[in-house]
């Protein structure tokens, strides 16, 4: 009697532990984590607003849904809405790329100042008026001093 | 066949520049939306939604990337991606209206009717939605929200998940514009 409780609560917590890890494991599972993903593209902002100008169909089969490096010079960085955003400056000043920065870069980005040439991880999602990066970091940051 | 598509790009640009006086711009537009129900709260964001408004016909356009919507879990942006809203077929929500009777000088808050056409997932539908807007010195702030019925945008949801997804889901935007620099 005293064995098959034993079993049948040696079980109970195994099941337990199984479903948390199922739960934590699957159903938490986190987006993709930037800093330990390689970039699969290297552009520069430039390049990547027009190419999405010429050609959004082409574009986003190359760019969406990937982690790319931008590189670019810094138009503006805003803090709206709680967000840290980066613009980097496109071919046109119509057109720039938009990169969300994760909220651990916050102290970086205060440094940053307009005109300066940056690098930027991110994932791309596509184009609208700007070509859209979520997810971002900067990358071997270069001053123009 | 790159370099003429290039040059009527450039040509659209030039050609609209003088309208532009009139218009106001957010590249940075917050939407955000949220299904409540006794099972779960899926709550996702997209913070980078653009709206332009030509104030001189009171037109307002929006534009934004269904797979910009952040979740706090990353199963919940792949099903919205993958099974519901599938933005591989279709990857922008649109919605393109007029502001009735609306008068940019005054410079109280106003509340005021927007009605247009929102499509997502490629349906179409005929919709009115309230909005605040406040003239902050040339910006304006629009802010609002308003309801939509899952079933109108023929988006299909397996029923073993239909407990977790509500049917009418409250969606709410914020959108601070900018003049139209030329």
């Amino acid at each position: 009697m005293n064995r098959k409780n034993k079993i049948v609560l040696f079980l109970l917590g195994l099941f337990i532990v199984a479903s948390l890890y199922v739960y934590f494991g699957i159903y938490y599972h986190s987006y993709i984590d930037i800093e330990k993903v390689s970039a699969e593209v290297e552009i520069s902002s430039g390049e990547l607003t027009s190419f999405f100008i010429l050609n959004e169909k082409s574009a986003n089969s190359i760019y969406r849904g990937k982690v790319i490096e931008v590189e670019g010079i810094v138009k503006e960085v805003t803090f709206l809405n709680n967000r840290n955003t980066v613009l980097l400056q496109g071919d046109t000043k119509y057109s720039s790329v938009i990169c969300d920065m994760r909220s651990n870069q916050i102290e970086e980005i205060k440094k940053l100042k307009q005109g300066q040439k940056i690098k930027i991880k991110g994932v791309c999602k596509g184009f609208l008026k700007d070509a859209i990066l979520l997810n971002c970091m900067l990358i071997n940051k270069k001053s123009n001093e | 066949m790159n370099k003429i598509i290039g040059i009527i790009f450039l040509l659209m640009n030039f050609t609209d520049f003088d309208v532009k006086s009139d218009q106001f711009i957010t590249r940075q537009g917050q939407v955000s939306f949220f299904s409540y129900t006794s099972v779960e709260n899926i709550e996702a964001k997209n913070n980078q939604v653009l709206s332009i408004i030509d104030f001189s016909k009171n037109e307002i356009a929006v534009s934004m990337l269904m797979n910009a919507f952040v979740f706090k879990k990353s199963l919940m942006h792949e099903h919205f991606n993958e099974s519901y809203i599938e933005s591989d077929l279709y990857p922008k929500a649109t919605f393109e209206g007029s502001i009735l009777d609306f008068d940019p000088l005054a410079t109280e808050t106003q509340t005021k009717i927007i009605k247009g056409e929102l499509t997502i997932h490629g349906i179409t539908k005929e919709i009115e939605i309230k909005t605040t807007i406040e003239n902050n010195n040339g910006t304006y702030l629009l802010n609002g929200d308003f309801e939509l019925i899952v079933k109108d945008f023929d988006i299909k949801i397996p029923p073993i998940l239909a407990p977790n997804i509500a049917k009418i889901i409250s969606v709410k935007f914020r959108f601070e514009y900018q003049p139209y620099e030329k």
